[in-house]
């Protein structure tokens, strides 16, 4: 079978800085990956490569088989693009903004009408349809962002940070949608700083630092690697950072970053035995309130991989 | 070009258009205002009570023989000059000279005393011409019809001189050189007095800002499609399963009808409401479309070095208003210091405007046109050419 998405040895330079470095991963029809990465990683800018937005400096872009360099308009075809950023027109009503990008997708006009009904029904708009965009909520635009790429009902859906600046109770709908039309066998690469999205929604996680994919494979196969190691979140009132400090010399602690103004998280081999030795080591540094010991898991090997939170 | 490439070309372009009219900008600087700006200084300027068309010019006859008489008659018998020039007669060069400077003639001819009878006998003679920087038109009919003259009594001087040699009485010459061809003063002033840009004011207004707004019209065009840069549908757009051009050319090809249209009706509006003719309208149209072509291409090149739409505002009323400077649509070329009628050339505006003088003034066809709208076009090619290849290194993008 023709996998959904391949792409091999991506670079792309700005000046003398290389933010995509030899970018390679493949999505498997009907598959669900995600890219996970810190801002600035180069996951939007690697995004914009795949859809045919800019052109590579090194590298190659297959989707469904078709060379996005060579045939762009076909590739295209087989394409839902959501942005990062809000692209509709604001002085339009969501209706007339899904008629504008349909009939450029090439729907035909009778067709068009019947899906824009569904599609704002699937992402919950239908009564707010013929209002102007410029007067929605920042969820209601993320929303209907997300229409636009649907209409076309494309075989690969490539979501930039789709729930950025939604409602939790609109982000569960999103991500049921996204489940039910994977579900239904379109395959999906999906970005976002939220792990549990990806966790819930992605069976294949790509881990990308700095421009280069450090990591790739099952959320099992990322948490092996990190063998015995577990996840540790203390909470603490006092000088988190000179604490962050003072616990990143204790043998076995292989991570150690600030979360929060009074959050702590760590990577340490053989987590329960050496807590003792970690709430000496915090000693005047400040009083622990909480200790939480989590089996290893993807945030854990995001940490282990990168040596950085995914949110900061 | 594929039937889907088409058709989404007319989807952007339908899209482009719906939203011009639906911001009111459209209407406004495609047709308000040139039309009424037009209108507005062809009034004000123009006027009718001496319509630079028309001049006046003064002739001291010292002469009182047949020659000055007839160059008169002639030259009110030409069809070009007719209804345009009127003769005044003054007694002295010194009568001549004061109505010449207080605005009553617009330039003067002195024949001399015994100037026809110098002609007749081959000794030739010289006409000497009065003139006023305020009247420019009449200066230039009569410098020209000196030339005519000076040219009439050269042939006439040496058919006389040629005849004397041959051995024809001295006192039957004049007969002689008349009956074998070299007959009276011919005037002919075809074309010559009035070409170099002096057309009917409304006309010249008219034309100034029909060429000035069509940059106008398609710097709308160019700071919609930066506004879609920054909102993001432009990426929209070019995610689309369409070849990547389609929004530039979609939105331009609209920028241009709207540009075209504006020219269009600033031109009838002139001719509806000051009757003044642009001249042949099939050299006035390929004119027109030539400049709206050159107009696009250079707004979009220039657009196309913008980072935000209202730095494309910005850079569009730079090029229109400097363009319509030197290029004569604002205040008329033969009106600028003599280096800066050069530079008027390096604008499409100032070929425009002597490609319309060249029709309106003297009323020649199409034909005459050809070299002011090879020049306009490829001005255009140059600037399109420049904008594409820098589209395509992902501006716009
Ligand atoms: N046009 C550009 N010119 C120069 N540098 C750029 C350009 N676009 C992106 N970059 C740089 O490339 C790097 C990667 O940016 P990119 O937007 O791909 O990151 P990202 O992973 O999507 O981050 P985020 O999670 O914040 O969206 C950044 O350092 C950014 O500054
Ligand atoms: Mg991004």
């Amino acid at each position: 079978m023709t996998p959904a998405l391949v792409c091999e040895r991506l670079v792309k330079r700005y000046g003398d800085k290389t933010v995509v470095d030899r970018v390679g991963f493949h999505i498997d029809e009907g598959e669900a990956y995600g890219l996970l990465g810190p801002n600035g990683a180069g996951k939007t800018t690697t995004i914009s490569m795949l859809v045919g937005l800019l052109r590579p400096d090194e590298g190659t872009v297959r989707v469904g088989g078709i060379d996005v360099g060579e045939d762009p308009v076909a590739a295209k075809r087989l394409i839902g693009y959501v942005p990062q950023e809000i692209a509709l027109y604001p002085e339009l009503t969501a209706r007339e903004n899904l008629r504008y990008f349909g009939r450029l997708y090439g729907l035909p006009r009778r067709e068009l009408t019947s899906r824009i009904g569904e599609v704002l029904d699937l992402v919950g708009l239908t009564d707010r349809g013929d209002d102007k965009v410029g007067t929605y909520s920042g969820g209601m635009k993320r929303r209907t962002n997300i229409a636009v790429a649907l209409l076309h009902r494309p075989r690969l859906l490539i979501l930039d940070e789709p729930t950025v600046g939604v409602d939790p109770q609109s982000r569960v709908a999103i991500l049921d949608r996204v489940e039910a039309l994977v579900g239904e066998g379109m395959s999906l690469l999906y970005t976002s700083h939220y792990m549990e999205e990806v966790e819930r929604v992605c069976t294949r996680v790509g881990i990308i630092d700095r421009g280069r994919v450090v990591a790739d494979g099952t959320k099992r196969e990322l948490v092996a690697e990190l063998g015995g190691t577990d996840r540790v979140e203390l909470t603490l009132d006092g000088d988190v950072t000179a604490a962050a400090e003072k616990l990143r010399a204790v043998e076995g602690v292989s991570e150690s970053v600030v979360t929060g103004s009074s959050s702590i998280r760590l990577l340490v081999a053989g987590g329960r035995h050496l807590l003792p030795a970690l709430l000496a080591a915090i000693g005047d540094a400040g009083a622990v309130t909480g200790v939480e010991v989590v089996e290893p898991d993807l945030e854990a090997a995001f940490l282990h991989l990168t040596g950085s939170t995914l949110r900061d | 070009m594929g039937k889907s490439t088409l058709r989404a070309l007319l989807v952007v372009g339908g899209h482009e258009l719906r939203s011009r009219l639906r911001d009111g900008t459209a209407p406004l600087i495609a047709l308000v205002a040139p039309i009424l700006l037009a209108t507005l200084f062809g009034l004000a300027l123009g006027g009718d009570d001496d319509p630079p068309l028309k001049a006046t010019i003064g002739v001291v006859d010292l002469d009182g023989g047949e020659f000055p008489a007839s160059v008169q008659r002639e030259a009110l018998n030409t069809d070009e000059l007719k209804g345009v020039l009127t003769f005044r007669q003054y007694p002295d060069e010194a009568a001549a000279r004061s109505a010449v400077d207080g605005g009553e003639s617009g330039a003067a001819l002195v024949f001399p005393a015994g100037f026809s009878e110098g002609v007749g006998a081959g000794r030739g003679g010289q006409v000497s011409v009065l003139e006023s920087p305020e009247s420019p038109l009449a200066g230039v009919v009569a410098r020209s019809m000196v030339d005519r003259i000076s040219a009439l009594v050269q042939a006439r001087t040496l058919a006389v001189r040629a005849s004397l040699e041959a051995g024809v009485p001295a006192d039957r010459v004049q007969l002689f050189v008349e009956e074998n061809g070299a007959a009276g003063p011919a005037l002919s002033l075809v074309g010559d007095p009035v070409s170099g840009g002096k057309v009917d004011l409304a006309v010249h207004y008219g034309a100034g800002m029909a060429v000035m707004f069509a940059f106008f019209v398609v710097g709308t065009t160019a700071r919609s499609l930066l506004t879609e840069r920054q909102n993001g549908t432009l990426d929209r757009m070019r995610a689309a399963p369409i070849p990547l051009w389609t929004a530039l050319v979609g939105k331009s090809a609209v920028g241009f009808g709207l540009a075209l249209l504006s020219m269009c009706a600033t031109w009838l509006s002139s001719v509806l409401i000051f009757g003044a003719s642009w001249g042949d309208p099939l050299g006035v149209f390929p004119l027109l479309l030539a400049h709206v072509f050159a107009a696009t291409a250079i707004v979009m090149l220039v657009a196309s070095r913008a980072k935000t739409d209202a730095q494309a505002d910005g850079y569009t009323l730079g090029v229109a208003f400097v363009f319509a400077f030197l290029g004569g649509s604002i205040v008329p070329a033969y009106n600028l210091p003599e280096w800066l009628r050069g530079v008027s050339l390096i604008t499409p505006n100032g070929w425009v405007s002597a490609g319309l003088s060249e029709l309106a003034g003297t009323g020649a066809g199409p034909s005459a046109v050809l070299v002011p709208i090879a020049v306009v076009t490829g001005i255009g090619l140059v600037a399109g050419t420049v904008a594409l290849l820098g589209f395509r290194k992902g501006r716009f993008a």
